[in-house]
């Protein structure tokens, strides 16, 4: 639901660095985005896509790894990625984080959260002379 | 910074390496610093739409505005009805962000909006969070304490279908404890969720519209 203000922020942060650049079409972003921020991937590059669109750079593409949740369990100790309480179903909630080992609810985010703009690609004058 | 040529269509691939997140915990520090700065002790009210968080508010306010410069900012999509509701309680001054299509508020916004307050006289600040249990979880304001409020009427399983709210929040009200059993919820069964998600964590059970648990609410925030 939040897609639109985090690709308002990604879009921000390549533009700024195209600009710095001398500016140019950017042709590919290439993104790192946490399981853990429960982002909707075709929302967020609907978003990316439209804001890119305006500044003159229709057809973006982009490239989105995937990073797992990782959560440290209060209860045991145990680390790793997080796994459902028993009798629930990953649906489009929100699911509820459970430790693997132990089954606790009571679990740290450790890992997951990161949302990284990694690199653009842009189209230079300079190179195409 | 690497720079180098990668196709012969004439582009350059430039290393941005920004964290976006690591982004929001920055703007969350600055307000942090700007509360620290200025005296402000603030808190982060979040909870659905018709939760409560107003009528907490302002019954918070009206208990302490006789010893306090108490401000509140609320956030909305796109009335100015939740901080009507405020005035006249003894705020000292309420700002309304109208958020737009925002589905929750961000630090940026709320930095925005502490420029808009008094220079001096204020000491505690309630930011009223767009009315929403998943969205404004994931993003920090920089607050001394974040309070959840769910109610009754919301059903009994809101707790654990949201758990990323209850994990980020430093105390829960659950409101509108009257009407439970005219919606036949039984009150145990969120209040065990929570203690499954946040085993310790102290929950209030409150009527905001009588009053009823608001001075708990503030002994649990150290305001009373």
């Amino acid at each position: 639901m939040h897609e639109y203000s985090i690709a308002f922020q990604i879009w921000q942060s390549v533009r700024k660095a195209a600009g710095e650049r001398g500016g140019g079409r950017v042709l590919s972003v290439s993104l790192e985005i946490g399981a853990l921020n429960l982002l909707e991937d075709e929302q967020l590059s609907f978003w990316i896509r439209a804001l890119a669109e305006r500044d003159g750079s229709a057809d973006v593409q982009l490239n989105i790894a995937h990073l797992s949740g990782r959560i440290e369990c209060a209860a045991c100790g145990a680390r790793g990625e997080p796994g459902l309480p028993a009798g629930v179903v990953d649906h489009f909630v929100p699911p509820p984080l459970a430790c693997r080992v132990c089954g606790s609810r009571d679990v740290r985010i450790a890992g997951g959260r990161e949302l990284r703009v990694v690199s653009a690609e842009i189209q230079t004058e300079q190179s195409n002379g | 910074m690497r720079l180098f040529e990668t196709t012969e269509k004439g582009s350059v691939e430039i290393q941005i390496d920004e964290d976006i997140q690591a982004k929001q915990e920055e703007l969350a520090e600055r307000n942090r610093q700007v509360f620290r700065e200025r005296g402000i002790r603030a808190f982060d009210i979040t909870g659905s739409v018709g939760a409560g968080k107003t009528s907490l508010i302002a019954e918070m306010v009206q208990r302490l505005s006789a010893n306090h410069g108490v401000a509140v900012i609320a956030g909305d999509v796109a009335t100015t009805r939740d901080a009507e509701r405020v005035v006249g309680r003894g705020a000292r001054k309420v700002l309304q962000i109208n958020t737009g299509g925002m589905c929750h508020l961000d630090a940026a916004l709320v930095h925005r909006a502490v420029g808009q307050l008094p220079e001096s006289g204020i000491d505690v600040l309630f930011i009223e969070n767009v009315g929403n249990l998943i969205c404004p979880s994931y993003f920090s304001l920089g607050v001394e304490a974040r309070v959840a409020v769910v109610s009754a009427s919301e059903g009994a399983h809101v707790i654990e279908k949201h758990p990323a709210m209850f994990q980020s929040a430093d105390l829960v009200v659950v409101n509108k404890v009257d009407i439970a059993e005219a919606v036949n919820v039984d009150l145990s069964q969120p209040l065990a969720d929570l203690e499954a998600i946040r085993p310790g964590i102290t929950a209030v059970r409150t009527n905001c519209l009588a009053g009823e648990g608001i001075d708990e609410v503030l002994r649990a925030l150290n305001l009373g």
